[in-house]
C-alpha cells in the first residue's frame, strides 16, 4: 500500500479511528495495530508476511535468550555474546539471501567466465521483499542493545512485534530504535491535543516533494539522460545529474516526511531522518542530516565495533572506509553501491586528513567565500558519488560522467522550469527551520472549516501537478 | 486539535479532495480494474460531472496540458482511411510492401515510437541508425502510453494525423508495458485486464491500428515490437499474452512485421534474465535497475537486431549495418517461429 493513494486513505481513517478508541485499553490497541501493519504490509504480497513473522519470532526469542545469559548487573557472559552473534548471523544471513544471492553468483560466475570456466550458474531472479533492509536492522539493534546491556528490558512479544511491524515506519524508515518506540507503547497521549498541524504540514510536505518534486525531476530529465547517456551534451548531463540529487532527497524525505506525520497522528513520535543534507559544508556534517537514523545505525552497530575512533588514525581511517563500503552495499546488490560507499568513505577519510594538517591554517579569504567553496565541493562530491548510485552499471556512470565533456549532444529536457526547480529546491534547504515552525504555528490557529479547505485543494493540486499514478518510492527496492 | 475534530477534518477535506478530483479518480480506477472502488469512482464522478464541480480540475489539466486525449475510437479512424483508399490499393497490401534501397544520397525516413521502453531502446536506435549513414531517423516516445488509454493518450489518432503524413518508409513501434490495465470498452464498459472481453477489445484496437498503418501504394513496412519479459519485482505482467495478439494479428498483414523481442532479453529457456552476453561473449546489464526498461546496452542490442531484421526485408548494403560483437546479440540469439499464447512462467 503506497502512501499517497485512495487504499492508504481508507485505510488510514479506519486506523486512525480505531487507535484513538482503543488507546486507553493497551492490549486490545497492540493487537490492533499489529493487525493494521499486517494488513498494510500484506498488501503487497500476503507471502512475505510469513517472513515478517519470522523475523519478528526469531528475534524476539534471541533477545530473550540474550537478556537471560546477562549477569544480573547486565554485563555480558560468553553466551550473551555467542547468542548476539548469532542474531546478527542469522538476520544477516536472510537479509543476503533475499539481497545478494543472485549478485554473488553472477559475480562469481563472470569471474570465472574470465578465467575460461564456463558455468551454468543457479540465478534465481528472487524477488526482495519490501522494508527487509529496514525491519531487519531494526530488529538487529534490539539484540545488540540487549547484548549490551543498554536495554534492559525485553519486550513482550506483542510489544515486540508492534515494534518492528509498524506501518508507518515499515517499509522505508526512519530505522527507529526499541529505546525509542518502545516507552511510547505505554504512554496514554492525550487525545485532546493531537498535533495535527505539524502532522499535516509533515504529509502535505512530503506529498508534494515525492509526488511533484520527484516525479517532475525524474520524467522531465533524469530518467531519460541515465537511460541513454551518449545521446545527451554536457548540459544535459550536468542538470540530470543535479536533478537526481534533488529527486532522491525530494523522493526519500517526502516518503519519511509522511511516515512522521502519520506517526504522529496516531500519537508516536519517530526520530528526524532528514535535516537538510545539501547546506553541509562538510561530508560528515552530510551524513549528520542524511538518512540519521541509517547513520546513527552505522555509527553505533558497525563504526564503534570495528574499533571507531579508539586505536591509531589509520586504524580510524580503515574503519571510516570500511563503514561507507558497507552502507553502499546495504542499498543494493550492484558495484555502482560499492562505488558510491567508497566515494563517500574516501571523502570522509581526505576531509578528516586535511583538517588534522590544515587545523589552525588561514587561506587568508573572507570566511563566506571559503563557506560557499566548501559548500560547492562537498555538494558536487555528493552528486558524483550519486552518478554511482543511480546508474545501472559502473560503466553506464562512467559514460555518463564522460559525457561531461562531450562537444556535442542533445539539450533536450533542459528548461527554464527545470532549472527553476532545482535551485529552488537547493535554495529551500537554506530556509532556517523556525520558519516552516512558524507556518504550523499560524495553521494550528485556523478554523477547522479553512483547514478542510486547503488541505483539499492541496490534495488536488498535488495530484493534477503530479505525473498520472504514483512512481513507487525509490527507497523501497532498497 | 482534538483527535476528533482531527478525524472531521481529515474526512471532510478527503471528501471535498475527492469530489474536485473524481474524475483523475475515474481515470485511474478505470485503469487499475477496482471493482466495487470503480463502481463507486464512477458514480462519484457522474455526480460531479452533473454539477459540474469537475471544472476546477479540469481548467488545472486544461492549463497544464495534461489528459489531452480524445476519445476518438480506432475504428472511427479506419472507416475514414477505407474511405479514401482505392480498391487497388487494398489489393496491393496483400504481398510484403517492397521498398527502394536506401542510399547515403536518398536516405530512407525511419520513424520509431512508443512507450516509455522506446525512450531508451528508440534513443539507440535513432543513433545507430544515423550511424549507417543511410537512414533518417525520428524518435517519437511518450511515457506512460499505449493502446489502453486513448483518453490519456489517442496512438492511432496521433499515428494518422502526426506521423504517418511525414510519410515514413519504415515505422517502429512498441506497445504494451502500460497496457496490462483495465480498459474501458466503446460503450463504456470497464474490462477487467486480460478476461476474454479484454482481450477481444485489446485484439480489436491492434488490428484496426495495423490497418492504420497500411499504405494507400502499400511503400510502408512497419516492425511492430512484442515488449520484452520483464523481470522480478515488477508489476508489468502478462507481456506475452500481448505478444501472442500482436504476432497473430501481424500474420494477416504483409505491412506489418511482427518483431520478437523476448529471445533477446532472456536466456536459452527464454525466461528474464537481466544480464547477457553479446556477440563479444562478455555479459552485460541489459535493463535498468526496475527490470522493464532497457539499458543503453540493451537498447543497442534490441536495435543491431531490429536492423538485421529490416535488412531482410529491405536491401541495406549500401550502409553501414554490421554490428559491433560488443553491442550485438550473439548470432545464436533468433526470433522465436511461432508465439504460444502463454509463455510457461512468463511475467
Amino acid at each position: 500500500m503506497l502512501f499517497p493513494t485512495v487504499d492508504f486513505a481508507v485505510f488510514f481513517l479506519v486506523v486512525f479511528t480505531g487507535s484513538w478508541l482503543l488507546r486507553p485499553h493497551k492490549i486490545a490497541w497492540r493487537w490492533f495495530i499489529l493487525a493494521s501493519s499486517c494488513v498494510f504490509y500484506g498488501w503487497w504480497d500476503w507471502n512475505y508476511l510469513m517472513l515478517l513473522f519470522l523475523s519478528i519470532g526469531s528475534n524476539w526469542f534471541l533477545g530473550l535468550a540474550v537478556f537471560r545469559t546477562l549477569t544480573p548487573d547486565g554485563e555480558r557472559t560468553n553466551a550473551s555474546r555467542w547468542l548476539v552473534r548469532i542474531a546478527v548471523v542469522v538476520n544477516l544471513g536472510i537479509l543476503g539471501y533475499f539481497k545478494y544471492f543472485d549478485f554473488f553468483v553472477a559475480t562469481i560466475t563472470d569471474k570465472m567466465r574470465s578465467i575460461g570456466i564456463s558455468v551454468d550458474a543457479p540465478i534465481l531472479n528472487i524477488v526482495l521483499p519490501i522494508g527487509i533492509s529496514f525491519f531487519t536492522f531494526q530488529a538487529i539493534s534490539y539484540v545488540i542493545d540487549i547484548g549490551r546491556g543498554q536495554w534492559r528490558k525485553p519486550l513482550t512479544l506483542l510489544d515486540f512485534a508492534v515494534y518492528l511491524s509498524f506501518f508507518a515506519h515499515l517499509v522505508a524508515g526512519p530505522i527507529v530504535r526499541a529505546s525509542e518506540f518502545a516507552p511510547q507503547l505505554d504512554e496514554e497521549p492525550d487525545p485532546r491535543y493531537v498535533r495535527s498541524a505539524e502532522a499535516f504540514m509533515l504529509i502535505f510536505r512530503g506529498m508534494f516533494k515525492k509526488v511533484v518534486i520527484s516525479s517532475f525531476l525524474a520524467s522531465q530529465i533524469v530518467d531519460p539522460v541515465f537511460a541513454n547517456p551518449n545521446a545527451y551534451g554536457p548540459l544535459a548531463v550536468l542538470m540530470a545529474i543535479y536533478a537526481y540529487a534533488i529527486q532522491i532527497y525530494a523522493d526519500f524525505s517526502g516518503y519519511t516526511d509522511i511516515a512522521i506525520g502519520i506517526a504522529l497522528l496516531l500519537g508516536i513520535r519517530f526520530p528526524q531522518n532528514f535535516d537538510s543534507p545539501y547546506i553541509a559544508l562538510t561530508l560528515q556534517d552530510f551524513w549528520n542530516r542524511w538518512h540519521m537514523t541509517l547513520s546513527r545505525w552505522l555509527r553505533d552497530y558497525l563504526y564503534i565495533p570495528l574499533g571507531g575512533n579508539r586505536g591509531s588514525k589509520a586504524m580510524m581511517y580503515r574503519n571510516l572506509f570500511l563503514v561507507m563500503i558497507i552502507g553502499g552495499l546495504w542499498h543494493g546488490a550492484n558495484w555502482t553501491f560499492v562505488v558510491w560507499g567508497a566515494i563517500h568513505g574516501s571523502y570522509l577519510v581526505a576531509e578528516r586528513i586535511v583538517r588534522a594538517k590544515w587545523k589552525g591554517h588561514e587561506l587568508g579569504l573572507p570566511p563566506l567565500l571559503v563557506k560557499a567553496m566548501q559548500w560547492f565541493l562537498v555538494f558536487n562530491v555528493v552528486c558524483l558519488a550519486w552518478v554511482f548510485f543511480r546508474a545501472t552499471s559502473v560503466d553506464e556512470a562512467f559514460t555518463l560522467l564522460g559525457r561531461l565533456f562531450a562537444s556535442h549532444g542533445s539539450t533536450a529536457g533542459v528548461s527554464l522550469l527545470l532549472m527553476v526547480v532545482i535551485v529552488a529546491s537547493i535554495a529551500s534547504q537554506f530556509v532556517p527551520a523556525r520558519f516552516p515552525q512558524k507556518a504550523e504555528v499560524w495553521f494550528a490557529t485556523w478554523a477547522p472549516a479553512l483547514q478542510i479547505a486547503a488541505l483539499a485543494g492541496g490534495l488536488v493540486m498535488v495530484d493534477a501537478l503530479g505525473p498520472e499514478g504514483i512512481a513507487p518510492f525509490i527507497y523501497f527496492q532498497f | 486539535m482534538p483527535a476528533g475534530m482531527i478525524l472531521v477534518v481529515i474526512v471532510l477535506a478527503l471528501c471535498v479532495a475527492g469530489l474536485l478530483d473524481a474524475d483523475s479518480t475515474l481515470r485511474k480506477s478505470n485503469a487499475k480494474g477496482d471493482g466495487i472502488r470503480n463502481e463507486i469512482a464512477k458514480t462519484v464522478a457522474s455526480v460531479t460531472d452533473a454539477l459540474h464541480i469537475n471544472f476546477f480540475r479540469n481548467s488545472i489539466d486544461s492549463a497544464l496540458g495534461k489528459n489531452q486525449g480524445t476519445k476518438i475510437d480506432v475504428e472511427e479512424l479506419l472507416r475514414q482511411q477505407a474511405e479514401a483508399e482505392s480498391a487497388a490499393a487494398a489489393a496491393a497490401a496483400k504481398k510484403v510492401p517492397e521498398l527502394p534501397a536506401p542510399t547515403p544520397a536518398e536516405p530512407m525516413k525511419i520513424w520509431v515510437g512508443g512507450d516509455s521502453i522506446t525512450q531508451t531502446f528508440g534513443t539507440s536506435f535513432q543513433r545507430i541508425t544515423q550511424s549507417t549513414g543511410i537512414f533518417t531517423p525520428t524518435l517519437d516516445y511518450h511515457v506512460s502510453t499505449g493502446l489502453a488509454r486513448p483518453d490519456y493518450f489517442n496512438w492511432p489518432e496521433h499515428l494518422v494525423k502526426d506521423v504517418l503524413p511525414a510519410n515514413p518508409s519504415i515505422l517502429v513501434i512498441m506497445f504494451g508495458a502500460n497496457d496490462g490495465q483495465n480498459m474501458v470498452d466503446a460503450n463504456g464498459k470497464a474490462l477487467e485486464r486480460y478476461s476474454e472481453p479484454w482481450m477481444a477489445e485489446y485484439r480489436r484496437r491492434v488490428a484496426a491500428t495495423m490497418d492504420l498503418l497500411k499504405s494507400p501504394d502499400n511503400q510502408r513496412i512497419t516492425i511492430w515490437c512484442g515488449p520484452p519479459p520483464m523481470g522480478p519485482g515488477t508489476k508489468t505482467h502478462g507481456m506475452d499474452q500481448l505478444n501472442y495478439i500482436y504476432w497473430t494479428e501481424a500474420q494477416s498483414r504483409p505491412w506489418i512485421q511482427y518483431f520478437d523481442t523476448w529471445p533477446f532479453f532472456s536466456d536459452s529457456n527464454y525466461v528474464f534474465a537481466g544480464n547477457l552476453p553479446n556477440a563479444d561473449g562478455v555479459v552485460r546489464g541489459m535493463r535498468q535497475k526496475d527490470n522493464v526498461h532497457l539499458s543503453t546496452v540493451g537498447g543497442d542490442r534490441l536495435s543491431w537486431a531490429v536492423i538485421d531484421r529490416i535488412g531482410k526485408l529491405v536491401n541495406l548494403s549500401a550502409g553501414n549495418v554490421t554490428p559491433p560483437p560488443s553491442q550485438g546479440p550473439p548470432p545464436s540469439v533468433v526470433e522465436r517461429t511461432e508465439i504460444p499464447p502463454n509463455m510457461p512462467g512468463a511475467e
